[in-house]
């Protein structure tokens, strides 16, 4: 009888310390992920990025934390008006995406991102790089819809290239409308996996359809 | 025993906030030279607490954790600080110092004597996209000539750098030597470059002082890299004023092929545009490539690259010791090249294994008399790269170059076989991230020659500001003389120069400048008469090593991307004092090869309402002198000076889908009397100046490419 109540006390004490952990691990994240929805500087970009990573460092298997700070890194390249610091941060951004890959491989989300940091890299020189990271992104961003069909960010990024493409080079806002109206689609329907899981796209999809005609 | 229990569970599922004492950590982190760090991550290990420094460097976080613990600093760049502390409830007080981490991507670049063009690396002053929109003719060498220490020599392809004559300077495609870069042309009309720039990823042009890894240059070496794996399947049509040839690439998952032909033919072209030249059969080629990739593991990929082209051209040059009479020159070259290499990561080292195989011939029918000229080169060459201590790699190789000379004149055959050993190390030292080195030594040793050489090589880079550095250079460059003279004579030595250079750079925001001193000392340079032509009607100089010579001047260079809107710029200045014996020469004279002073100006912009891109490159070139056999000092003759604007508009277009480019370009639009130089009978009576092959020169091309899918869609 005792034996048992010892084993059921143990037992009770290492789950509420995991679910305590659990806890923790999600309070935390979500803070980090309510303040993400305010930053405005690069300033805020860098200290949220540290957040995250010190999260990713204590949990060590989680993708998501490393995910996040890919992703701010990446919103840092194109925050950021020093021109010659673009491609650090994105160096940043691809060092915690491929920790994120190995931690979670074929995740959707991931090849998301690995599209939106190609298109990052794109921007800082499009005339030469068009060639190499045009196709990259592409790429990434077939996987990612192949890996989950549900997924609307690739469609999101996808149509915000072309809106931003001259017409010239077969892109322009008429051209992006009707890609962002299936991301539109794809965002009403999609359900994220839990609360932690990107969520991002669907407000800026809304803003850039109100700007097309 | 129960109330035990429970007192020990409610302890333990409390003892959480029983310790919720939480301890403030503060303080400034700051580099070694004392500048504050702003944007570092400071926190616990294994915990969740933590800050990012502010502006001036401070910080201030509070942490729940309790007991020994490890404080960690992190920030990119620089090494990670962990220091073990106890966080009891009172305030703790850190200052932390972090040391910069030496790294090649943190550390300065030595640059001294090369220019670069790439797309991948950082600290470059040229993006491949340069290479292919500069000048008329979108030829790579035609664009270098607009870097300061190329000089404009209109008569005769090839790079003259620094003084150096076009023998001086070796093309190099993925580590492997190129024997002839360019086809064979004919008297005074130059030959284009063999190999489109479009093939490569990466160009280094080296002007002085380069790397131990390279050999057999005096004057330059121009490194270029072929592109990696193609990213799409993807075919291609082109047509060309006057010719036109298609392309194909495959792409699978870890293979790619590509092939690609083209057929030229001058004549209708020759017809419309008026010649200087009397042609008998203007030029009319073909020209063919393949290209395989293999990714053969994650970093392992097989390159494999064949080129062949074939030409025929004859023309009337005047006899100017027999006019009216002319004399018949026709040329038949045929060029092969084939180039296979392997790169890979084994482990801590970088390893390259490479062989190339190429085949030259010349079929020219000189006055009657038929000359052959064969030549064959079998190069292996293998190189490895370890990062050998913290701060240090280390780079050997060695490499083999067998050549075969096989001429014929008229029923005379002569046959030369030099098998040339080559072996380098090479160390890049990173001292700070500020002060870096590359020494290096190469020995070489020439069966032909019976002689072995052995070349230091350093050069430094100093990092002043972010966006400035100073960059010095030494070396010691050996060349075995050209086989005209290995053919006639049998006792030479290697030539050989001494490079010092030392350069200022300015690599900012869209924005670089760069002014470079340099000193060439040129020692045993080959002398003897060869009657190779353009020679000088002279009395005959015995075969020895006793030339000499040196070059000095100044290059300066400015580039701005930034300051006007779809525009980019660059400016070239070149200053050159030279002199030399060499060759026939009967004493020591400025070479015809060089003028001292080159200036030229090249202007972008980007058009975009009519998705146009427009270039204008204009050069000037202080008049080179010429021998005139009616002076008494050798080459004291100078030119005219010469002066060329070129413009070149491409057109991108959608067609079916897929983009189009029409290219248009114009060679000397406002029409520029340019004299190269001056030919005089053998009596010094009768000359004839040495001119382009007509004024002007236009280009149209359309390159249509199939199939290609949108990147955006």
């Amino acid at each position: 009888m005792k034996s048992v109540l010892t084993f059921l006390v143990v037992v009770l004490c290492f789950t509420s310390i995991n679910r305590a952990d659990d806890e923790k691990y999600i309070a935390a994240m979500k803070k980090n992920l309510i303040q993400m929805d305010s930053m405005k500087t690069v300033d805020d970009m860098v200290d949220l990025t540290n957040a995250f990573l010190r999260i990713a460092n204590a949990e060590k298997d989680k993708w998501l934390p490393y995910y996040y700070a890919s992703q701010l890194c990446v919103l840092s390249s194109f925050t950021d008006s020093v021109k010659s610091k673009k491609d650090e941060y994105l160096d940043e951004a691809d060092k915690y995406l491929a920790i994120a890959d190995s931690l979670q491989p074929n995740e959707s989300e991931i090849y998301v991102l690995k599209g939106f940091i190609c298109q990052a890299r794109l921007q800082v020189d499009p005339m030469s790089r068009y060639m190499k990271y045009g196709f990259q992104m592409n790429e990434n961003f077939e996987k990612a819809i192949a890996l989950d069909p549900t997924n609307p960010r690739p469609e999101y990024l996808k149509g915000v290239t072309l809106f931003y493409t001259p017409e010239q080079f077969g892109g322009g806002a008429k051209v992006a409308k009707p890609v962002l109206e299936v991301a539109l689609k794809k965002f009403n329907e999609f359900v994220p996996k839990n609360e932690l899981m990107p969520h991002w796209g669907k407000q800026q999809v809304e803003d850039f359809l109100k700007q097309i005609p | 025993m129960r109330i035990k229990l429970y007192c020990s569970l409610i302890v333990f599922l409390f003892f959480p906030f029983l310790i919720n004492a939480q301890t403030k950590i503060s303080g400034k982190i700051i580099d070694s030279n004392g500048n504050a760090l702003p944007g570092a991550n400071i926190y616990i290990k294994d915990s969740y607490d933590g800050t990012t420094s502010k502006t001036d460097g401070t910080f201030s976080f509070k942490t729940m954790e309790k007991g020994s613990a490890v404080l960690v600093a992190s920030f990119v760049g620089y090494k990670k600080y962990e220091n073990n502390v106890v966080l009891k409830k009172e305030e703790l007080k850190i200052d932390i110092v972090l040391e910069e981490e030496i790294t090649q991507m943190n550390a300065v670049v030595v640059s001294a004597g090369s220019f670069e063009a790439s797309d991948e690396k950082k600290g470059v002053i040229l993006k491949p996209l340069d290479v292919v929109t500069t000048g008329a003719t979108a030829d790579l060498y035609t664009s270098l000539n607009t870097l300061p220490g190329a000089q404009k020599i209109g008569e005769t392809e090839g790079l003259f750098v620094r003084g150096g004559s076009a023998a001086e300077s070796k093309t190099i495609i993925d580590e492997m030597i190129v024997q002839k870069p360019f086809s064979s042309s004919v008297p005074d009309i130059p030959s284009r470059g063999r190999f489109s720039p479009m093939m490569f990823k990466g160009t280094v042009f080296s002007t002085g002082g380069y790397s131990a890894q390279y050999g057999q240059a005096l004057s330059s070496a121009l490194i270029l890299k072929t592109q990696d794996m193609p990213t799409q399947t993807i075919s291609a049509i082109n047509l060309m004023v006057f010719g036109l040839g298609g392309a194909h690439t495959q792409l699978w998952e870890n293979t790619a092929v590509s092939v690609e032909g083209g057929y030229y033919n001058l004549n209708p072209y020759n017809n419309v545009f008026k010649q200087r030249v009397d042609w008998d059969k203007s030029p009319v080629g073909i020209s063919g490539s393949a290209n395989f990739r293999q990714k053969i593991s994650k970093n392992g990929l097989l390159k494999a690259f064949v080129s062949y082209s074939k030409s025929d051209l004859s023309l009337y040059l005047p006899d100017l010791d027999n006019l009216p009479n002319k004399t018949f020159y026709g040329l038949k070259p045929e060029n092969y090249y084939s180039n296979a290499s392997y790169r890979d990561i084994w482990g801590d080292w970088n390893v390259f294994g490479g062989f190339s195989y190429s085949l030259d011939k010349d079929i020219i029918n000189a006055t009657g008399n038929n000359i052959e000229q064969d030549q064959r080169l079998v190069q292996t060459k293998f190189t490895a790269n370890k990062k050998i201590i913290d701060n240090a790699y280390l780079t050997f190789g060695a490499e083999i170059l067998n050549t075969l000379y096989d001429d014929t004149y008229n029923q005379f055959n002569v046959k030369l076989n030099e098998a040339h050993t080559a072996g380098f190390v090479e160390s890049d030292i990173y001292f700070t991230n500020d002060l870096a080195a590359k020494v290096g030594v190469r020995a070489e040793h020439s069966k032909i020659l019976d002689k072995s050489n052995f070349a230091p090589r350093i050069s430094f880079a100093y990092r002043l500001g972010t966006y400035d550095q100073l960059n010095f250079a030494y070396g010691r460059f050996y060349q075995t003389p050209e086989k005209n003279y290995l053919v006639q004579y049998s006792k030479f030595d290697y030539e050989n120069a001494d490079h010092y250079i030392a350069n200022y750079q300015y690599l900012g925001e869209g924005q670089t400048f760069r002014v470079e001193l340099y000193y060439k000392q040129y020692h045993n340079l080959v002398r003897g008469t060869v009657y190779n032509y353009p020679y000088f009607n002279l009395p005959v100089v015995p075969f020895s090593n006793d030339g000499n010579g040196y070059a000095k001047g100044i290059d300066v260079f400015w580039r701005d991307s930034r300051s006007l809107e779809y525009c980019d710029y660059w400016v070239s200045y070149s200053f050159i004092d030279t002199k030399r014996i060499f060759s026939n020469y009967p004493t020591t004279a400025f070479p015809t090869f060089a003028a001292p002073h080159t200036f030229s100006v090249v202007f972008k912009r980007w058009f975009e309402s009519i998705s146009a891109f427009a270039a204008l490159t204009y050069v000037h070139a202080s008049g080179r002198p010429y021998f005139n056999p009616n002076n008494p000092e050798f080459l004291g003759d100078r030119g005219s000076s010469y002066d060329n604007l070129s413009l070149n508009i491409s057109f991108i277009a959608k067609w079916f889908g897929s983009y189009s480019v029409i290219f248009f370009s114009i060679d000397n639009l406002p029409g520029f009397a340019n004299v190269y130089g001056y030919r005089y009978s053998t009596d010094g009576k009768i000359v004839a100046p040495v001119v382009p092959p007509t004024l002007r020169s236009a280009f149209l091309g359309v390159f249509i490419s199939i199939g290609e899918t949108n990147q955006y869609q």
